[in-house]
């Protein structure tokens, strides 16, 4: 990790036994809750904090989060109101809030019960990517620890106000993570998104208004109602893009990992810097940076100059910070590589109700493959420029296919030789083994280990002039 | 998000009586629509069709197979019609370059997988993908790949009735929403997802419900059909009859769908206040029963054997009978047996004959069966009687009248009638009980009208061919108190007839009525005699069917 100082959300992750109650108690965890729950802040005032902070959620959206409370309606007309974590982090190159809980999970829990708070909210539900079964025995041990000192349960910390927190883990769905798929999910019915509206602050969870909100979103409402949120707005690029963030970076770099900064963090000093990234394995040269996880347009190398990682900075380069994973790959990459194996991913979790994205994504990558193993025509290249703005774009419920096109698009835009070379000489461009017909190595960089996919299909090598 | 409205200002004139309709501005074009209708149903309406797969009017609304995109004005994006909300002003677009390439684009996704051999599927002619291709599609496609196969997941048989072929499901989800919303016993699901995903049942169950049937119905393509119908006929050759189900009293509408004076399948016909979208699995296959043609003529019984006659000597010979009897013992020695197989107008005729006669002895057999139910648009029905007509029977007269007994005083011996008459020899109960035959053999004389055979029919002293449901044209009266007609699909074959005409020939022999009558002039006495039968065109019998309290008139098609 890098210089612990400044650090807020990693602030104690490394830190001897971080995961148990009393380190967190004695590093000051839970006065914030025992400040709000002593008198020190109604719930409106809480969520007016979270408000001023200008906290934008981690998740991929960047909603803001006050906002977002505020959609809860005055009337419940008797429903209870529901928190969900959202912790089913599958995006591909996304490992930040696998850390957050198995690290530091009173954080989370602490963020809960507070934003709980706010929203008036009895029972609130973490729900945990599948695979993370540690991560789940973790936060069930955690929650214990907390009912045991009076976080939680019944009249927390002799207030009035009661709280109860369950794990539920997901079954392995990437699509459980888009937040009424997560909802369906978590009723105990197929993971497929609903339609909206209505939106899930009215309609949610067994049919109560309801707020899903990541991981990282959550342990920010713990600093944000500790220190207030002047200074959390104080931290960050400007008043749009406050507060830390997380960044995972993963790929060609000699250090990936999770990594702590400001809002708005360049995307230089994030891959070169000394506390971060610390340049390109072997010194080679960056090809392509997916800066949002796998939905998110892939930037070129001369894009990521002058990038400042935040949501805006992105938008305005027309891709997106999404979950805030950094996917780099260097100029041994084939691009048609990365994107077959991205779009087998997309095509593998695709939950099948709309009929652009059911047949659109395994039709991607059928004619990706095809052109990375050398198979592909000229009118592939349009072809699939075409599919992919067939399935987007209001296509389809839920936006599982316009992230499914962001890779494909982006990639024939900004790489189009390449694709055309593999059409045409049936081999990449780029990468150590172009010359003998093989493809680079996309799938070497680790960055989709998560992907549930393999590599593209690669022709045997070719020896020129055999 | 909010949608309380703003409270009128101050000095404001009182709000006008709140709107019961929404005006749907459609290409331009605005139209008034009820508030409590899908928009797919509202461009019906203004004449617009918007294709779709998913939707259905009964079943919930889950936008999965983006067919029915629309453009709506203020909105960026294309909209699923079937999902967004009707509200006053809507301006919705079905025709703009967008949304016509949109459902290219949609069509083309849809069959790059399906198989393309309509010619051996059993759905063409009938397929809305078949249709909306036709309407919507590009007739091409840039697919060319391997198309996708669900090894395990073809030509099954899932329950008693319903086959289902994976290769050729478009996904819709209506099968399942049927077997969850309508029939409530949730046999099917999905499986896996993503191009994967297929329709079956859960591990362990079959589809098997009261009315699987309709889960063949609802299904858009030839993923799922019934054993029953599956390859007997190219659906466009067949013949739509509007009738009546007459496996209960509830009296589904249905249309026979009939070939050749063959009937090859009972298709649910809509009328939201009886039977809605659907129908039961043992009305829709009792459809066969009417291909049944054992009693095809008149016959007497001759030295243990029995001899074909005419029928008109058959009626002549019961006239006889009948005669010789009111002349001998007097009116009193006579027995009439209707039913409720037989419409109003031939109940109606066996009562008057009696009246004629002066013969107080008349019933209506009661057949109960099980319990059927069937779901109208807003509540559950329950039949529990065989044959559609049990109510209209009543109605007509068919009890005894005063000094009279009934077929219980037959069954328990109180009372030995010299001559029956069994107008319709289908009562299941009965026809083949050999001790409730033979009480009825102790008449002089019994005959039978009737189209299968039975220990009844050979027991008959003249037994007449009847006719079938889809051979004659009447009335039935449904439990609710719904007067339905139901059409001739077509002729009986000779020399077979209808029981109103065999009816109306002993009646004439008999000195009674004028052989020109015609169900439609039965149907006029009905009106002027029987109580709470009025005086309708038949045009608007055929429709919903007409409540005879107070002659209400459904709703009719959505």
């Amino acid at each position: 990790m890098s210089a612990p100082e400044g650090l807020v959300l990693l602030a104690r992750v490394g830190r001897h036994n971080s995961r148990a109650i009393e380190t967190y108690l004695a590093d000051g965890g839970y006065d914030a809750l025992r400040n709000v729950l002593g008198g020190g802040m109604t719930p409106e005032a809480v969520t007016e904090e979270v408000k001023k902070s200008g906290l934008r959620g981690r998740g991929g959206a960047g909603f803001p989060t006050g906002v977002k409370w505020g959609f809860v309606p005055k009337d419940t007309k008797g429903k209870p109101v529901y928190l969900l974590c959202n912790a089913d982090e599958s995006e591909p190159g996304t490992f930040k809030d696998r850390l957050l809980m198995e690290e530091d999970p009173h954080q989370l829990i602490e963020g809960m019960i507070l934003s709980a708070y706010a929203l008036k909210c009895r029972t609130s539900y973490i729900y945990i990517r599948g695979e993370f079964y540690l991560g789940a025995r973790i936060l069930e041990k955690a929650i214990a620890e907390a009912y045991a000192e009076g976080m939680l349960g019944a009249g927390i910390l002799g207030s009035s106000f009661s709280h109860d927190i369950h794990v539920h883990r997901g079954a392995g769905a990437y699509i459980c993570g888009e937040e009424t798929g997560l909802i369906e999910s978590l009723e105990g019915k197929r993971g497929q998104p609903r339609i909206k509206p209505p939106f899930p602050a009215v309609f949610g969870v067994f049919g109560a208004p309801t707020i899903v909100n990541n991981v990282e979103t959550l342990c920010c409402v713990t600093h944000i109602i500790k220190r207030g949120a002047p200074w959390f707005a104080g931290i960050g690029r400007n008043e749009k893009n406050t507060g830390p963030k997380l960044y995972c970076l993963s790929g060609h770099v000699n250090r990936p990992g999770v990594y702590e900064a400001p809002m708005g963090l360049q995307m230089k000093e994030l891959l070169f810097g000394e506390g971060f990234g610390q340049g390109m394995r072997d010194g080679r040269s960056v090809k392509a940076v997916i800066p949002g996880g796998a939905s998110a347009a892939m930037l070129t190398a001369a894009e990521i100059e002058d990038c400042p990682l935040d949501f805006d900075g992105l938008a305005a380069k027309k891709s997106m910070l999404g979950s805030a994973a950094i996917i780099v790959m260097n100029e041994d990459t084939c691009i048609v590589d990365a994107a077959v194996n991205l779009a087998k991913f997309f095509s593998h979790e695709s939950c099948g109700q709309c009929t652009p994205c059911r047949e659109g994504t395994p039709w991607l990558h059928r004619v990706l493959a095809r052109i990375e193993a050398g198979e592909g025509r000229v009118e592939d290249i349009t072809l699939l420029e075409r599919i992919s703005n067939q399935m987007a774009n209001g296509m389809t419920i839920c936006v599982f296919a316009d992230a499914a096109i962001a890779p494909v698009l982006s990639s024939i835009g900004k790489f189009r030789d390449e694709y055309m070379h593999h059409v045409e000489h049936g081999r990449c461009l780029a990468g150590p083994r172009a010359a003998a017909g093989g493809a680079g190595s996309f799938a070497g960089t680790g960055a989709v280990a998560n992907a549930a996919s393999g590599r593209g299909a690669h022709p045997p090598p070719e020896i020129p002039g055999a | 998000m909010s949608s309380t409205p703003a409270p009128p200002p101050a000095g404001a004139a009182p709000a006008a009586a709140p709107k019961s309709t929404f005006t749907v501005v459609f290409d331009g074009k605005p139209i008034e629509v009820p508030k409590d209708i899908n928009l797919i149903e509202a461009a019906k309406l203004a004449g617009i069709e918007i294709p779709h797969f998913c939707f259905h009017p009964r079943l919930s609304v889950v936008g999965q197979c983006r067919m029915c995109l629309v453009e709506i004005e203020g909105v960026p994006k294309i909209q699923a019609a079937c999902t967004t909300p009707l509200k006053d002003g809507l301006a919705v677009k079905t025709t703009t370059e967008k949304v016509v390439q949109s459902r290219a684009a949609n069509m083309e996704f849809l069959l790059i997988n399906h198989p393309l051999d309509c010619p051996i599927c059993d759905q063409a002619g009938e397929c809305k993908l078949q249709d909306n291709s036709f309407g919507y599609g590009d007739q091409k496609s840039s697919y060319d790949e391997r198309k996708r196969q669900f090894p395990g997941f073809g030509r099954t048989l899932i329950g008693p009735h319903v086959i289902a072929d994976m290769t050729r499901c478009i996904q819709c989800t209506r099968c399942i929403r049927f077997c969850q919303e309508i029939a409530g016993t949730g046999e099917l699901t999905f499986l896996d997802r993503g191009g994967r995903t297929l329709v079956w049942t859960h591990e362990g169950r079959e589809l098997d419900n009261d009315w699987s049937g309709c889960a063949a119905d609802v299904c858009p393509v030839g993923a799922l059909t019934t054993r029953e119908f599956r390859f007997r006929s190219r659906v466009w050759y067949l013949e739509k009859t509007s009738s009546v189900c007459p496996g209960c009293n509830i009296g589904c509408n249905i249309s026979i769908e009939s070939k050749e004076s063959i009937v090859y399948r009972f298709l649910p016909r809509l009328n939201p206040e009886v039977n809605d979208y659907w129908l039961c699995d043992y009305g829709r296959f009792s459809s066969e029963k009417l291909n049944l043609r054992e009693v095809g003529r008149a016959s007497i019984p001759e030295d243990g054997g029995r001899r074909d006659v005419p029928v008109p000597t058959a009626i002549e010979r019961i006239a006889r009978e009948i005669r010789t009897t009111v002349e001998t013992t007097g009116p009193g020695g006579l027995f009439f047996l209707g039913s409720a197989h037989l419409s109003n107008e031939e109940n109606f005729l066996l009562r008057k004959l009696a009246d004629h006669l002066a013969c107080p002895n008349r019933d209506v057999v009661v057949d109960r069966s099980r319990v059927r139910r069937m779901k109208s648009r807003t509540e559950w029905f329950e039949g529990d009687h065989f044959g559609a007509n049990f109510a209209g029977a009543r109605d007509m007269g068919l009890a005894p009248a005063d000094g009279g007994y009934d077929l219980e005083a037959i069954w328990s011996g109180r009372a030995s009638p010299e001559v029956i008459l069994v107008a319709d020899g289908a009562f299941a109960a009965a026809a083949d009980d050999p001790d409730r035959v033979a009480i009825l053999r102790k008449a002089r004389f019994l005959a039978v009208a009737a189209r299968t055979a039975s220990a009844l029919s050979r027991a008959a002293d003249v037994l007449l061919p009847s006719a079938s449901l889809a051979e004659k044209e009447g009335t039935f009266t449904n439990v609710q108190g719904r007067v339905q007609m139901f059409h001739r699909a077509f002729l009986p074959r000779p020399p077979a007839r209808a029981e109103w005409e065999m009816l109306l020939l002993l009646a004439v022999a008999l000195g009674y009525g004028d052989p020109a009558w015609t169900p439609a002039d039965l149907r006029r006495q009905i009106a002027a005699e029987v109580p709470g039968y009025g005086d309708v065109p038949d045009r608007e019998l055929a429709g919903g069917g007409l409540m005879k309290k107070g002659l209400f008139v459904s709703t009719g098609a959505l």
